[in-house]
Parts: structure tokens; sequence; C-alpha cells
């Protein structure tokens, strides 16, 4: 099992050098490599996840190896229910981004090679157990990024008055500099530990025995929270992210939107919480307030797109607010629903770029004031994107629904004003999503049909539909029957917040009663099958 | 006899092969002085290949009266100078068409420039560290100016003479201040006195520890002795350039450890916060001077700047992690501008320019050399899996780890950390030119042939950057026991 776990990781990036052996002129034979590598590791993750023990809240699958013993670094892989709900999304989403990338005609041998590249840096990042190459994949996962959007994008011409080129370097940049200041407070912690393991594990043993002084958390948290907080959209270093998406091609939004962006909220939860806990205290006020300003100013400007892929960029930037709040409540239900939130969140943006970058590819158009009717034409695009926008809204019975209210449970829990106040903020903030997402599908998908758009085709056949169907289903699945996932998630979650001593008075009769809460929700209760 | 030239034997060989081109050349000019290059280029290889073998051992004692030292720290650079020699060759090899005459000459200047480098990794003594140094420097002032009909070819070689002859005068008034408040110019006679003096050090001693490490700071092209190093790399013939970027360099920070870390140690306090200001003013000015660059040559001159700021951060540190790690980068820093400048030399071949432009749309014309370039550049702006990156990551431990006690150190990771930021954004000028933009002249875009020894040159750069970018082991075992010779903390 725990060679399924590295050969899943690694699986992506070995096809990608073998497709660097593999003559340019055979594009067909790339692509379906790439779909191989990509399916198999999905399956390998399901398998993972089927034999996952889910009594037990440690880590599972380990392997261990040396690797620069000088500096303590080994190549230490192990998942928790944390890291396997993210992988699964990996899995989920880099098959279906793989599968929708029939799209792209030009230069198909460097698509692939970067996307599979990406891809594991993604999944290496979730896997591993050692900060050295936490980081070391995170890194890996920018610069392809900046060249799918570079060379493959595509960016309107509109009043922003911005090139791709432009956009991927803004991305580029803020990527970095997030990561660079994450690097200063995690070499600052490697040392608090005594500086002779990045062993995750083992800097948590080391820190239990002999805690950081309460100065030098409240100095390192900030770094790690804003550091990764940049690759997070945390409110005001979002700027990047929805004219990178706008400007990504299909399936580079798809990995971004969906995953990409949930290795800072899962760094933040993986490596400063459970590491730092006195100083994520003192700085949870904080991130509540931005969190605030993610999900009301987003979504406010989110209102005033006219471009699908902006509107769902300042959209997605909107939900990282949620999984922020959901992390600033620091106790068992709030972080749960932070942790099922990205994965339903990012399942769910996904399923929106693969659909805008369906009817996009064919129109040429994604403005919505000038597409009208379109379901007229693409009946099943247009129910999958009603229902896209269904989940993004909260509706229940898509995983989006559970896990906004666990968040909204853990942020009421907390008892204090500010935290009140953001619970009414946040619930205010899924109408304001709902407007701006029902008002976008009611102008492009419905009412008069233009003769313009009398040339679109629907995916017809089944394999066309399938990458679409499969994140939709993995939305009903665990938002029928969210404990499929809840539970193993917050076994873990407990182990990352369990430490948080005084502060958590309010959180800990909620962490007794998270099981309940999730059991007498009413409608969680009904609509089990 | 040979007890007595084993411990210089790379010295003499290197010698004794630049005396054989010349002779050679006199006697029996080839026709293809091309291939002459390639089979100098082999010679180095397997003088590598023998520097590795069990009957080289390292041993700690003193040669030529505690001038010259034979130890691991000497080891790991005498290696290192003939890989560098070995790639420069390669490089001049597929220049040569482009050189008018002397195209012996040429590559014996180099192997001579290499002797002098080669020396320097041993130095044990002020006296041996100027003769070192001035054989390495005068080498350079004829390369540079080696393309004599071509006046940037001139105006650089007139740069590097008029700024080289200063630093090395300021060197040589240096040593001669030592010598006169110390008595010695021994580096362990020196580190015994200073260590037996109670008092600081007097003004006289400080001056002229301040002037050798001006000279120093020129060859290592820091601020604010690196005015000479974006016009000198602009102008230089190609391989001469790379030559600079690496050979001098590395011999530059041997000889800089090596002084720092034996003779002036016990005087610690009073280089340390000039180093800290030098390696964040490198960092600063090398970084942001790169940014408007448009010729690809001079953005590197720019770009080995900052990272002479990244090293001097890892030797401000002063511990044995922060030696380990510049002798890390210096390690990989070697392959990587030797990487990129293998694609310069075979690009400008065929375009005859060293413009950023005239390489938009190379990953079509040559996908060997725009993949080549693009690596070789983000190895350089510190992107995983590629050996650039542990490099940066390596230093960042080390100045970390002095942070814990002097938060000064967190200053100096800070600048690092956002000028590494920075760097990324010309560096992705670079690749975005060679995959995202099209070719400037589509009719004259057609592919760029490239030489079966050059394709091997950078096969083996590209492999050994992603190489020591995932595998660091072994690299960070060889620097890790070079530096173990200073027996720091």
């Amino acid at each position: 099992m725990e060679l399924l776990l590295i050969i899943a990781v690694l699986l992506p990036l070995a096809a990608a050098f073998l497709a660097f052996l593999f003559p340019a002129n055979k594009p067909k034979a790339i692509r379906w490599l790439a779909i191989a590598a990509t399916g198999i590791s999905l399956a390998l993750y399901l398998t993972l996840f089927a034999n996952f023990d889910r009594a037990q809240a440690g880590y599972q699958f380990v392997s261990k190896m040396d690797w620069i013993p000088q500096l303590g670094v080994s190549f230490h892989l192990g998942l928790d229910g944390i890291s396997m709900t993210l992988l699964l999304l990996v899995g989920f989403i880099a098959f279906a981004g793989t599968l929708v990338s029939s799209e792209i005609h030009e230069r198909q041998k460097e698509y692939y090679i970067l996307f599979l590249a990406l891809t594991t840096g993604i999944s290496g990042t979730f896997a591993s157990m050692d900060l050295f190459f936490f980081y070391f994949f995170y890194e890996m996962a920018v610069i392809p990024m900046y060249l799918l959007i570079g060379i493959w994008g595509s960016l309107p011409p509109g009043k922003h008055g911005r090139t791709k080129e432009y956009a991927t370097m803004k991305l580029t940049l803020y990527l970095t500099a997030g990561a660079v200041l994450a690097l200063i407070g995690l070499l600052a912690m490697y040392y608090g530990a005594g500086g002779r393991t990045f062993d995750m594990v083992e800097i948590q043993r080391q820190f239990k025995l002999n805690p950081l002084s309460a100065t030098s958390q409240r100095w390192i948290f900030p770094t790690l929270l804003f550091g990764f907080g940049f690759l997070a959209s945390l409110w005001p270093f979002h700027t990047w992210s929805p004219l990178g998406y706008a400007a990504a091609p299909t399936a580079a939004s798809m990995m971004h939107a969906g995953v990409l962006k949930k290795l800072g909220a899962y760094g933040i939860i993986r490596i400063a919480l459970p590491l730092l806990p006195q100083g994520a205290r003192y700085w949870a006020n904080l991130l509540v307030i931005l969190a605030c300003f993610n999900i009301l100013y987003a979504g406010w400007s989110a209102m005033m797109q006219r471009d699908w892929k902006f509107v769902i960029g300042y959209s997605s930037v909107s939900h990282m607010g949620y999984v922020l709040l959901g992390i600033a409540t620091l106790n068992i239900v709030g972080v749960s629903g932070a942790v099922l939130l990205m994965f339903a969140h990012g399942l769910m943006a996904a399923l929106t770029f693969s659909l805008i970058g369906f009817f996009y590819h064919q129109t040429h158009n994604r403005y919505v004031p000038e597409l009208s009717g379109l379901a007229r034409k693409i009946p099943f695009i247009g129910t999958c994107m009603v229902m896209a926008v269904m989940a993004s809204s909260g509706l229940p019975g898509f995983a989006n629904f559970p896990s906004e209210v666990m968040v909204f449970i853990g942020a009421w829990h907390r008892g204090t004003t500010i935290f009140q106040i953001a619970t009414i903020c946040a619930v205010w903030g899924i109408v304001v999503t709902a407007t701006y997402l029902l008002r976008a599908v009611r102008a492009s998908f419905f009412g008069p049909f233009d003769e313009k758009w009398s040339m679109l085709k629907d995916a017809t056949t089944l394999w066309r539909k399938f990458p679409y169907a499969l994140l939709l289903a993995a939305l009903l699945v665990v938002g029928f029957y969210p404990r499929i996932l809840t539970d193993i998630i917050q076994k873990s979650v407990a182990g990352v917040v369990e430490k948080q001593g005084v502060g958590v008075v309010a959180a800990v009769p909620a962490a007794e009663r998270a099981p309940e809460t999730g059991a007498t929700t009413p409608d969680l209760v009904k609509v089990q099958p | 006899m040979m007890g007595l030239l084993y411990p210089i034997q790379f010295e003499c060989l290197a010698v004794v092969l630049a005396v054989l081109t010349l002779l050679g050349d006199a006697f029996k000019p080839l026709p293809d002085r091309r291939r002459l290059g390639y089979v100098l280029a082999a010679v180095m290889g397997l003088l590598l290949l023998y520097s590795f073998g069990p009957w080289i051992q390292v041993q700690d004692q003193t040669f030529f009266h505690g001038m010259y030292r034979f130890d691991a720290f000497a080891l790991f650079f005498k290696r290192l100078f003939l890989l560098v020699l070995m790639f420069v060759l390669v490089m001049a090899a597929e220049f040569s068409p482009r050189i008018e005459s002397g195209i012996a000459e040429l590559y014996a200047l180099i192997l001579l420039c290499g002797t002098g480098m080669l020396l320097t990794a041993s130095v044990n003594d002020f006296i041996l560290l100027f003769v070192a140094l001035e054989l390495v420097t005068i080498s350079f002032y004829v390369l540079v100016s080696y393309l004599r009909r071509q006046l940037p070819s001139l105006e650089a070689g007139t740069k590097y003479l008029v700024l080289g002859a200063l630093s090395s005068g300021f060197n040589v008034y240096g040593i001669a201040y030592i010598f006169g408040t110390m008595g010695t110019t021994n580096f362990d006679t020196l580190h015994a006195r200073l260590s037996a003096l109670h008092a600081s050090p007097s003004m006289a001693f400080t001056f002229g520890l301040l002037l050798v490490l001006t000279g120093l700071g020129f060859k290592i092209s820091s601020f604010p002795f690196q005015i000479w190093t974006p016009d000198v790399y602009q102008g230089a013939p190609t391989p001469v350039t790379a030559f600079l970027a690496v050979g001098s360099k590395t011999a530059g920070f041997a000889l800089l450890l090596r002084v720092l870390f034996t003779g002036l140690l016990p005087v610690q306090g009073v280089w340390v916060n000039l180093l800290m200001v030098l390696a964040g003013a490198s960092l600063l000015y090398g970084n942001l001077g790169a940014i408007p660059q448009r010729n690809i040559k001079r953005l590197l001159g720019y770009s080995s700047i900052g990272h002479a700021g990244y090293m001097l951060m890892g030797v401000a540190a002063i511990n044995s992690i922060g030696a380990g790690a510049v002798l890390f980068y210096l390690g990989q820093y070697a392959f990587t501008n030797l990487c990129a400048f293998l694609a310069i030399v075979a690009v400008s071949n065929v375009t005859g320019s060293s413009e950023i432009s005239s390489f938009s749309g190379l990953g079509k014309r040559s996908p060997i050399l725009g993949a080549a370039l693009f690596i070789a550049m983000l190895s350089l702006a510190g992107i995983p899996p590629l050996s650039g990156f542990f490099g940066k990551f390596y230093l960042f431990v080390a100045v970390i780890a002095r942070a814990a006690t002097d938060w000064r150190y967190y200053v100096l990771a800070g600048i690092g950390a956002v000028t590494a930021v920075i760097s990324l954004y010309f560096y992705l000028g670079v690749a975005k030119a060679i995959y995202i933009q099209e070719p400037e002249n589509p009719a004259n875009a057609g592919p760029i042939p490239v030489s079966d020894p050059m394709r091997l040159a950078l096969y083996v750069c590209m492999a050994a950057i992603i190489g020591l970018g995932i595998f660091q082991g072994p690299l960070v075992n060889a620097a890790i026991q070079a530096a173990s010779v200073f027996g720091l903390r």
C-alpha cells in the first residue's frame, strides 16, 4: 500500500519523462499516455481510500527514506484524513482535466509534459510529511503553470487592458513571493525544533516536549499565514487569482482553482495550526476579518464582472474566504468544514471552468451579455452548469452544503462577537453568490436564443460527457453522504487542533459533539440514501 | 622528486598541456583547430576522472614551507576547476570559427588561466595568493579582448585591465599592511598570532584586511566592486564570459573562504558586518539591475553579481552549514552557468547576436538548446527540482541557523528571499522568449545545428542540474567534507 501511494504520486511525473522521449509528431500517443497516467493515479487514490483505516487518526501508508541525512531531510510520504481527501480531489481533477484537454491542438507534447509535472507537484505536496519535500513539490507546481498560461492561455481584450503574459507573470511572482515568505517561517521552525530534522511528525513531537515560546510563535505564524495565504488568495493578496484563471487554458484553470489554490489553505492547516498553536490563537481574529473581506469583497467584485471566467475567478476567491473562516475557528467542526469545503469547492470550480471551456472553445466568446439561450443548443452542458451553480450556492445535496454548514457552526461556536458577526457576513455571502451566479446562468443559458450561436455542438458521446459527469457525481456522492469524508477528516483534524489549550474552552464540547452535529443536522439525515 | 610534485600534479599537467599546445601549433599547425579543442577537453575529462582515483590522497599538512595545502577543500576545488576547464574548452572549440587567428593560443591561455585557478584552491599564504590571482587575472586581460577587431571586446578588455590592475594594486597593498602589522604572510601563523592577540587588531591591520577584501571582492564581483561585470560579460567572447562567470568567481570564493576561515577567523568581528552588508547590497544591485537588460550576456553579468550576494550570505553565516552550502552552490552554479553559456554559444554562432529577442522561438528552432537554456534559467532562479533550488535552500538554512542568535540575519535572509522573487521575473523573461514568443524574423528561423560534442556537453549539464536537484546527497557530502577542514561549528 505504501508503494501504491508513491506510485500514485510519482506516476504523472514518470509519464512526463516518458512523453519527453516521444516524438512530437505523435500527439495522440502522448495524450493517451497522459490519460492513462492520471487515470491510473486516480484509481490508485480510490484504492487507497477504500483501504484507508477509518478508525485511525494518524498517518497511514507511511514510507520513509533518508534523503539528505546531513540536514535531516527524508523522503517521507503518508496520508491522514485531510491529505487523503485532498489527494482524491487531485486525482479527480487531474483526470478530468486531461480528458477535457482535447481542445488543445498546438504543441501537445509540451502541454502534456507540463500538465503532468504540475499534477505531481500538487499531489506531492499533499502527500509529503517532510517540510523540505513539502516545499520542494509546492514550488515545483508554480513553473508549469507559468508556461501553461503563457503558451496556451487566452485573455480576451477588455477594459482591464491586460495580456496573458502579464497575467501569468503576476501569478507566478505572487505565488513565489508567498512561497519564499513561508520558507523563512519553515526554517525558523526547523531551528526552533533543534535543527536536526525536517520531518513534520518529529518536529511536532519536539514541540510537544518543549514548545516554542509564545513570542516566537507570534512572529513565525504570520510568515506562514501570509506566505500560504498568497496562494490561498487571502484578501488583499488575491488579485493575481481571477486574472490568472481568466487567462489560463481550461485544464490549467481547473487545476489551479480546483487544487493548487487549496495548497495554501492546506499548508496553514497542516503546518501552521498544529506547530504554532499559540500563534494561531493570536492571529485568529485578524484572519477572520480578512476572511470576511474575502467573502464579501470578492463576492461584490464577482457581481461586477461580465466575463464568465472572471465571475468564477472572483467567486473562487470568495469561497476561499469560507475556507479561511473555517480555519480561523480553530475547532474541530470549523476546520473539518474547511477541509470538506476545499474538496467540494475544488470539484465545483473545476466543473465550472471545464464547462466554460467547453462553450468558449466553440464560441470564442465568454461575455455574459453577449451569450444568450445557449441551453437550447447545448442542453447537457447547460444542465451541468445549473447544477454547478446550485452546488456553488450551497444547495443541499451537493458537498458544498454540509461543509459550509460545518464552517458556520464552528464559527458560531467560538462565541466571541467578532466570530458571530463574521458568521452573519458569511451567511449573507451565500446570497451574494447565488445572485451573481444565477444571474450569469440565466443571462447566457436561458432567455431568447441568439442565432449567432446556432453552430454550437453539445457533448453527445458518453466519452465527451464523462469528465463532467465524473466531477458532478463526486460532488453528489459526498453531498448525500458527507460522512464518507467527514469521519476521516475529523479524526485527523482533532490531531491538528487538539493542542489549542485555553482558547478552545468553547471548542472542546463542540469537538465531542461533532459527530452528532453532523448527524443531527436534519438535512444531512434526510438525504442519506 | 615525485613526492615533491605530488601535491601540484594537476597544476603541472595543465602547464605542460598548455606548453605542448603552443609548441605543437608552432611546429605542425592543425588544419582543424576545432578538433584540438575537443581533444584538450577530453584530456581534462580524463584528468577529472583521474582525480577521483584511490591514488589521490588528501594530506593534512602544508607543502613548500607552509605556502600550499592539499586538503579536502583544495581537492574539491581542483576537481571543480578541471570540470569547468573541460566545458570551457568545448565552448571555445565551438566558438573557434568566429576567431580570426590564434586559436591554439586561446586554448593555451585558457589552460594557463586554469593553472592559476587550480593554484588558488591550495593557497595558504598571501604571497601565493597574489601569484595565483595574478596568473588568473593576467590571462584574462588577454582572453577578454581576444576578438581584437571588435570594438565591444576591446572595450571590455580595457575596462577589465584598468579595474583589474587597480584591484591587484589594492590587494598587494593590503598584503603589505597585514605583513607589516603581523609580521607574517602565512595563514596558519597569522591565525595563531591573531588568536594570541587580546586587544582588537590595530587600525593598520584592519586597513590591510579591507584592502585584501577589495581585491577579492573584485574577483567575485560583489558590490561595490562589481561595476566592470556587466560590460565585460557583454563584450568578452562568450566562452571567456563563461570562464569568468564560473572559473574566476569560483577561484575568488575559494580564496575568500580560505583567507577568512583560516587566517582571519580570529578577527571575524571585524569583517562579518561588512560581509553582511556586501551580501545584501550585491543581492539588491545584481537582481534589480538585471530587470531592464535586453542582452542575455549582460543579464547574466548582473545575475552573477546577485549570485555572489547569495554565496556571501553563506560566508557571512560563519558556520559549517554555511561553508558547505557555499561549496554546494559553487558546484551546481558551475553546471548551471555552463549550460546557459553553451546554449548561448550555439545560438549566437548562428544568429550572431546575444540580444534576448534573438532567442525568441528557440524552443521551436532547436528543442535541445531551448530546453537547456530554459533549465539553466530556472535553476539560476532556484526552482525545484533543479539544483539551484537546493543551493539556495541550503544557504537559507545556514543563514537562519545564525538568525536564532542574531536577528540581523533574518534581515539578510529577507533580502535574499525578496531578491529571489525579483530574479524570477527576469529569468522568466528569457523563458518567455524561448517558449512563448514567436521568432522575431520568421524568414530567418530555421533549425539551429548542434554539433555532437556540444550535444553531449549539454546533456551532461542538464543531467547534472536535474540530478543534483533531486539527489543532492553526493555533492552535499563532498561539500561538507571539504568544508570540514576549517573546523567551524
